[in-house]
């Protein structure tokens, strides 16, 4: 089969995507260009109103940090996991991957639930460092960045291990007893061989994770609350209390470029890595 | 083992149950909008079958919140997913400035002797009244007696705010701003003394997650519906009402027939069981907790109120001044209380 | 190994399981809260629980009770299945196809199938509502899948093309010039090996649309409610424990489903050897 063919692998999705989602693309495009909430008179109006004011840069930087800290915050805890999972035997491997999937298993609803529990004032995290005598007074995690964050690992840990752990179960066993038999520590293993080797999956969890923790609407009011302000939050007010639908446009154009800018800039990354890899 | 016949085995398999429409017998259909939750439960366990019973009429109830009503039905221009709404003041202000609604014929209700004055306009009908005060846990802080008194010690460090997203939340803040020289037009003075204690205030909510903030302790204290407390105390929550001394608001939600509605006359049959007595008497009752606008209906003791008639001592809005400053009030409230 | 354990590997060792317990621990410990609540005795979602009693369960399970909560269950593993299975088929298709070019145009329609991820789910419902109804459709369940979808698919893609990315291109070729065809090279070589990748993202995928909210919010009608919208209502106005227990019941099927798995692949793996 030629090239030519092999492409057109691609058009039924493309075909999909035409009908089903770039036409309401085009159509919030084209909403974003009117003044008013009843979407009768075109005009600038919302994108000047929504980039003429300060505090949407503001917005815009935290959310796309909101993002980024999580994505640190999920490689910091979630790469070690999965290097566990690389040496685990295989039966334990099974019960690692059943517990890494289980955050997808609970319903976003109950799953701030549990967050309250944890780190309310309350929470578990509290009561065990009050009884430990470690603090004196009640931390306050819920309804701060800090909170947000880490439950925001949690539910994003599938999604960076899963990609991670299908690209490296297939790394060459052979490779790392090479490294070591040549002298490598552990580290230097790791990091010459085993991450390298990762890229591609270590890249494709950092783009799940990035984008589904900027668009994270519920996680973010819910256990950020309303003080931490983020895009999605913006979309849902305009769009849904008060219905100017032209100016929610403007901020979903908004947030759909500034995360599209990323996760390019990290796809980069990994067709770049993926070249030295097979370099 | 992903070959081609595995996967259309199970596409068939699949598609047999889903592609088959299913449609009900009954006489009629009214498809009507509700509230997620306790309203969805007990319009299918009381509205549901007295429709039934009485005009052989099937309820389809689709549970949506205000807010998403109006969306749906904005983004459906002419073609309404539902027949009916239901709707607090403020997103009712915003259906009839859309055009969203049908012209109302009030002739067509048979119980409307037996309502309030002015329950019935041309654009709907009042079926239910909402009362907003303070709901606080009187295991944790003693009583407070009005709106300035969230703002102070020692409620003021247990307490959760919401913002104007909701209508309580809106009504509530609206009072808070009064208490402090503001207006129903004017709510700076709430965001100024707000802003003051913003330190202490102890949660910034999400109102979906004001009654688990409740029942963690997270908050002790917030401006909410009766009809949630009532709820909540009902199921094992330590949580209480307490009408703010300056008065407590009031509000009712109210029906609407979209426009292009397929079903309009199953839609008045509807709109006439929910305020027959009959449904009025079931719905005052716990586990529902309504407020009901039959007169004919018993109010139980656990009502701020009597009788209806006194919810005109009770405080209530302009909601066509409100719904153009909304926008601006969201804005501010985002910048406000933002770190 | 005869080597001794120099100080830099017990670092090693040290760190690495610190970091993955702690990952454990956040991964587990909503799960723990959440199943020990719906064991309450209590008539309320409450932590810690009140008592032992197997109520919630038994409420979710009666179909008097929770009638409706059965119907959205069946609307969204429909939806899911359905959904996830077009996203397998042209998902995995367009990672292939997308895989060996090198040019600009694969780089923008690779970024332009991982939008639907990026913008926020309550964005894309308004818009498709509104497209679909102007174009003469009403909201439905084959809708609902359609949206979903699309917005599912970017999962599939991403981990498909992850494993594609370490898939060595001599293997194919060398396959096609030993006179595969392409088919059998694809059925016999490729596929195989990015079996995994496939499977990560059906399940990330299939998980995405059992609880995906705004979509199923705009897209959805009166007769096909689905389950997080319904556990929205069920946790806002009464913080009803059969919530927990829906999370129960999904935890408790997903561990049999491996178990099966485990046991059926392991039967065909000893039938092969």
């Amino acid at each position: 089969m030629n090239k030519l063919a092999e492409w057109q692998l691609t058009l039924p999705l493309a075909l999909a995507f035409a009908a089903i989602f770039l036409a309401p693309l085009l159509m919030l495009v084209g909403v974003s260009f009117f003044s008013d909430d009843k979407i009768t008179q075109p005009g600038f109006a919302q994108w000047v109103k929504f980039y003429g004011d300060p505090f949407s840069y503001k917005v815009i930087a935290d959310t796309m940090l909101l993002g980024v800290k999580t994505v640190c915050a999920t490689i910091l805890v979630g790469y070690p996991l999965a290097l566990v999972y690389l040496d685990a035997p295989p039966r334990l491997q099974k019960v690692l991957i059943f517990v890494i999937v289980m955050p997808l298993l609970l319903s976003v609803v109950v799953r701030t639930f549990a967050w309250i529990v944890v780190l309310g004032r309350e929470g578990v995290v509290n009561q065990l460092l009050l009884s430990l005598g470690i603090i004196s007074e009640p931390l306050r995690l819920l309804q701060t960045e800090l909170g947000l964050v880490i439950s925001l690992t949690q539910i994003e840990m599938p999604l960076m291990l899963l990609p991670l752990i299908s690209v490296m179960s297939r790394l060459d066993p052979n490779l790392r007893d090479a490294s070591a038999a040549l002298g490598a520590s552990r580290w230097r293993t790791l990091f010459t061989v085993i991450v390298p080797l990762s890229m591609p999956g270590l890249v494709a969890g950092c783009l799940l994770v990035f984008a589904s923790s900027t668009t994270a609407f519920i996680s973010q009011t819910v256990i950020g609350g309303v003080r931490l302000i983020y895009l999605p939050l913006l979309i849902w007010q305009q769009s849904l209390v008060v219905f100017n639908w032209p100016f929610a446009a403007v901020v979903s154009i908004a947030l759909l470029i500034s995360v599209l800018t990323v996760v390019s800039a990290l796809s980069w990354l990994g067709r770049r890595s993926g070249g030295y890899v097979h370099g | 083992m992903f070959n081609r016949r595995s996967l259309l085995a199970g596409a068939t398999a699949l598609g047999g149950t889903s592609l088959l429409p299913s449609l009900a017998h009954a006489k009629g259909i009214v498809t009507a909008a509700t509230y997620p939750g306790s309203w969805e439960d007990a319009y299918r366990s009381v509205v549901a079958p007295a429709l039934k019973k009485a005009y052989d009429v099937d309820l389809e109830l689709q549970p949506l919140f205000a807010v998403d009503q109006i969306a749906k039905v904005r983004a459906a221009r002419g073609a309404p997913p539902f027949d009916a709404f239901v709707l607090d003041p403020g997103p009712r202000i915003t259906g009839i400035e859309g055009g969203l609604f049908e012209k109302f014929d009030g002739r067509k209700i048979s119980n409307a002797p037996n309502l309030p004055a002015g329950m019935i306009d041309e654009w709907g009908i009042c079926v239910g009244a909402q009362v907003v005060g303070i709901g606080y846990n009187p295991k944790k802080l003693p009583k407070p007696t009005g709106w300035k008194d969230l703002l102070s010690d020692p409620w003021v460090s247990r307490l959760g705010i919401t913002g104007f997203q909701t209508t309580f939340g809106t009504v509530s803040l609206i009072e808070i701003a009064k208490a402090f020289g503001g207006s129903e037009t004017n709510v700076e003075p709430a965001l100024v003394e707000l802003k003051k204690v913003l330190p202490k205030i102890a949660a910034v909510g999400n109102p979906a997650a004001m009654p688990g903030l409740l029942q963690q302790g997270q908050c002790d204290i917030t401006y909410t519906n009766i009809q949630t407390v009532a709820i909540l105390k009902s199921r094992g929550v330590d949580i209480e009402f307490v009408k703010p001394a300056s008065g407590a608001v009031a509000f009712f939600t109210t029906m609407h027939i979209a426009k292009g509605a397929a079903e309009a006359d199953n839609a008045y049959k509807y709109f006439d069981t929910v305020v027959s007595k009959a449904v009025g008497d079931a719905l005052v009752q716990p586990p529902h907790n309504f407020i009901p606008v039959n007169k004919q209906v018993v109010l139980p003791p656990s009502l701020p109120m009597t009788n209806l008639d006194e919810m005109s001592t009770y405080i209530q809005h302009d909601w066509s001044k409100i719904n153009p400053l909304r926008a601006g009030w969201i804005e501010k409230f985002n910048k406000e209380m933002a770190k | 190994m005869g080597r001794r354990h120099s100080l830099g590997d017990l670092s090693y060792g040290l760190v690495i399981g610190t970091l993955a317990a702690l990952a454990l621990l956040i991964i587990v410990a909503p799960v723990v809260i959440v199943l020990s609540t719906s064991f309450t005795e209590g008539r309320s979602l409450k932590f810690p629980p009140t008592g032992f009693s197997l109520q919630w369960y038994e409420a979710l399970f009666d179909p008097s009770k929770s009638r409706q909560i059965h119907r959205a269950v069946l609307n969204s593993l429909e939806v899911a299945a359905w959904s996830t299975a077009f996203g397998v088929l042209f998902g995995s298709l367009a990672a292939l196809g997308l895989a060996r070019s090198r040019n600009r145009l694969a780089r923008v329609a690779d970024g332009f199938f991982m939008s639907p991820l990026v913008l926020p789910g309550l964005t894309f419902g308004l818009a498709a509502l509104m497209y679909f109804t102007l174009i003469g459709f009403r909201p439905s369940l084959n809708l609902i899948i359609a949206g979903h979808m699309i917005v599912t698919v970017p999962f599939i893609l991403r981990t498909t093309a992850a494993s594609l990315s370490q898939l060595d291109p001599a293997l194919n070729d060398s396959s096609q010039s030993l006179g595969a065809s392409w088919l059998y090279t694809l059925r016999r070589v490729t596929l195989p090996l990015i079996a995994p990748g496939i499977f990560a993202g059906a399940f990330l995928a299939f998980m995405a649309s059992i609880d995906n909210v705004p979509v199923s919010l705009f897209l959805s009608t009166a007769r096909t409610d689905m389950l997080p919208i319904r556990m929205w209502g069920m946790m806002e106005s009464t913080l009803d424990p059969r919530i927990a227990a829906v999370s129960g019941v999904l935890i408790t099927a997903a561990f049999l489903l491996m178990l099966v798995m485990e046991w059926t692949v392991g039967l065909t793996r000893r039938m092969r050897e």
